[in-house]
């Protein structure tokens, strides 16, 4: 992978940052390099008023990337820190864009944080749980980002709903009345974006460094892939050196 | 002529706080532990728990957890969690986790608002704060702490969430007075506030004991008042190997060694049940003092690596 410019998981950041709005409001929660590189990122270039609330610390200054990205280590610079009583108040007006990673990620953009195979109780896998499952359901829209393109992660339908992408399509998604939902999904291969009509993931793009063949074997679902698939466009110099310079100087998402 | 002050401190010696731990929390009780993640935890309590042989605990926390939770469960003190999330953040939690897949503990399937709400609900002295945010998740159908309701107005469907008050609620914070005022010089504070308004007792470690005039002069900044909090104890370095920000930063090396350790343990390796039992005898069973417990650790030289990270952020 030498040959490329950049890292997976900088194009990840890159590939978020890009679709980021200037004046929007979101947030990412724990275990969010990625998403908070790309928040910083797009400040630093076409979004400079972008909000950064709703979990806890008030538009922070991070001067370096952390794994975690929710202490104050990585986010003590801040305007305000908040309570988890703002919780409720951030939870029920929603965001207008948060992150998702999950064990299991699926067709419809469903993510599991819960367990794989078994029951709930009599789990063959446990996992972490998720800390707040509502801004999936309240915030405008999601993005999912996940350092890990397997068959074992894209499933075809998640064991459990941790928190709700579009369910099982359309008509479940209605009727339960989600609003929001996911837009774009980040990995290490490839982006994948929603078809408005059937609400199912598709591919959008492949990194310069992947194959469409590489994409389909490590999905567990059909992407609806057309005669001709994209290449992810490489960061710019700027991008690139704005991430390296500005946002992770020690270089976190290089490891 | 003013009458002498009878106010009671609430300041007790460390070595007064395991019996204060049984005296106000049986086996099978509800724990509730402050901190999230691997900041501001109450480690030097969470030791004095297993030292206390307590068991069969029910555990509550903040709306994310880690480390602690994880040693409790290895030691054996606990048999449920309302845990929303609990995870090391760069890696799961191995012990957590194979005691779920084997069935030595229930994890019951809750987020962070039932949590938050829980304690809001306590301490408003009502049974239950309602909740209208969770849609679609599989979370509420297994949520054991929620209900159906419809608003009294309305009348349309909502969620209750019942109210959590725990038998005992453990904090850390990097100040207190003798008195048990307690300033946190955290960015964060997590939902330390709330769950010493919820709880029946509360037990705080503080990093070190500071004069009630500099409480006085910085009113605003007490985090949780005096009428709070049942006890409070200095012990430096309390939190580690979670951090107690702006004082000293998260101990990861520590903290990985540990899971390292867990998880071969629970992958069932060859001497990796003995090595995780050597663990816990050295630094908690083992440590009968704080000090002895920062010597396991790597003394002050390793205390003052933590301190330098801190103050460079």
């Amino acid at each position: 992978m030498s040959r490329y410019p950049c890292s997976p998981a900088e194009m990840q950041a890159v590939l978020l940052a890009r679709d980021l709005k200037d004046g929007e409001l979101g947030a990412a929660g724990a275990s969010a390099a990625i998403p908070m590189a790309a928040m910083m990122l797009a400040r630093l270039t076409h979004a400079p008023d972008l909000q950064i609330a709703g979990e806890m610390f008030v538009n922070p200054r991070p001067r370096q990337l952390w794994n975690s990205m929710l202490d104050d280590r990585a986010l003590g610079a801040c305007e305000a820190a908040e309570t988890f009583l703002e919780l409720f108040g951030h939870s029920h007006r929603g965001l207008d864009f948060f992150f998702h990673n999950g064990m299991q990620i699926d067709a419809f953009g469903n993510i599991n944080l819960h367990h794989i195979g078994g029951t709930l109780h009599k789990p063959k896998m446990r996992g972490p749980g998720a800390a707040n499952i509502s801004y999936a359901a309240t915030s405008r829209r999601f993005y999912i980002c996940t350092g890990n393109h397997s068959q074992r992660t894209f499933v075809p339908r998640a064991d459990f709903i941790t928190s709700p992408g579009y369910l099982d399509g359309p008509e479940s998604y209605h009727a339960a009345g989600l609003a929001g939902g996911p837009c774009l999904c980040v990995t290490p291969l490839a982006a994948m974006d929603f078809d408005p009509a059937t609400l199912r993931m598709r591919l959008k793009s492949v990194h310069p460094w992947s194959s469409v063949d590489e994409v389909v074997a490590n999905t567990g679902f059909d992407l609806g892939i057309g005669e001709r698939v994209e290449e992810t466009r490489l960061p710019s110099e700027n991008e690139l050196s704005l991430l390296r310079t500005r946002v992770d100087p020690k270089g976190l998402l290089r490891r | 002529m003013t009458a002498p002050s009878q106010r009671p401190q609430k300041l007790v010696a460390p070595d007064a706080v395991g019996g204060l731990i049984r005296a106000w929390l049986d086996d099978g009780d509800l724990l509730a532990i402050g901190g999230l993640f691997k900041q501001g935890r109450p480690m030097v309590l969470v030791r004095e728990v297993i030292r206390s042989g307590r068991n069969r605990l029910k555990l509550v926390s903040s709306p994310g957890s880690g480390f602690d939770a994880d040693l409790m469960i290895a030691a054996g003190c606990v048999a449920e969690t309302f845990l929303p999330a609990v995870t090391l953040e760069d890696r799961m939690c191995p012990t957590f986790r194979s005691a779920v897949e084997n069935g030595a503990i229930t994890a019951h399937c809750v987020d962070a608002l039932s949590i938050v709400g829980g304690y809001l609900a306590a301490a408003n002295g009502v049974t239950f704060q309602p909740v209208a945010a969770w849609v679609g998740s599989d979370v509420p159908k297994h949520n054991p702490l929620i209900a159906r309701i419809d608003c009294p107005f309305t009348g349309q469907p909502l969620y209750a969430t019942q109210a959590i008050r725990p038998k005992l609620a453990l904090l850390h914070a990097q100040e207190g007075d003798v008195y048990g005022n307690v300033r946190h010089l955290s960015t964060m504070t997590y939902a330390d506030q709330m769950m010493a308004r919820a709880a029946e007792k509360v037990i705080v470690s503080v990093d070190r004991i500071v004069d009630t005039e500099t409480i006085v002069a910085r009113p605003r900044e007490t985090t949780i008042p005096c009428i709070y909090v049942d006890a409070i104890v200095e012990a430096a370095y309390g939190a580690h190997p979670t951090g107690s920000f702006p004082l000293y930063s998260i101990d990861e090396d520590h903290i990985e060694m540990y899971a390292t350790l867990a998880e071969a343990a629970r992958k069932g390796e060859a001497g990796a049940d003995t090595a995780l039992r050597a663990y816990l005898d050295r630094h908690v069973h083992h440590a009968l003092t704080q000090q002895a417990y920062v010597e396991s650790v790597g003394g002050a030289q390793r205390m003052k690596a933590l301190e330098e990270e801190a103050a460079s952020l």
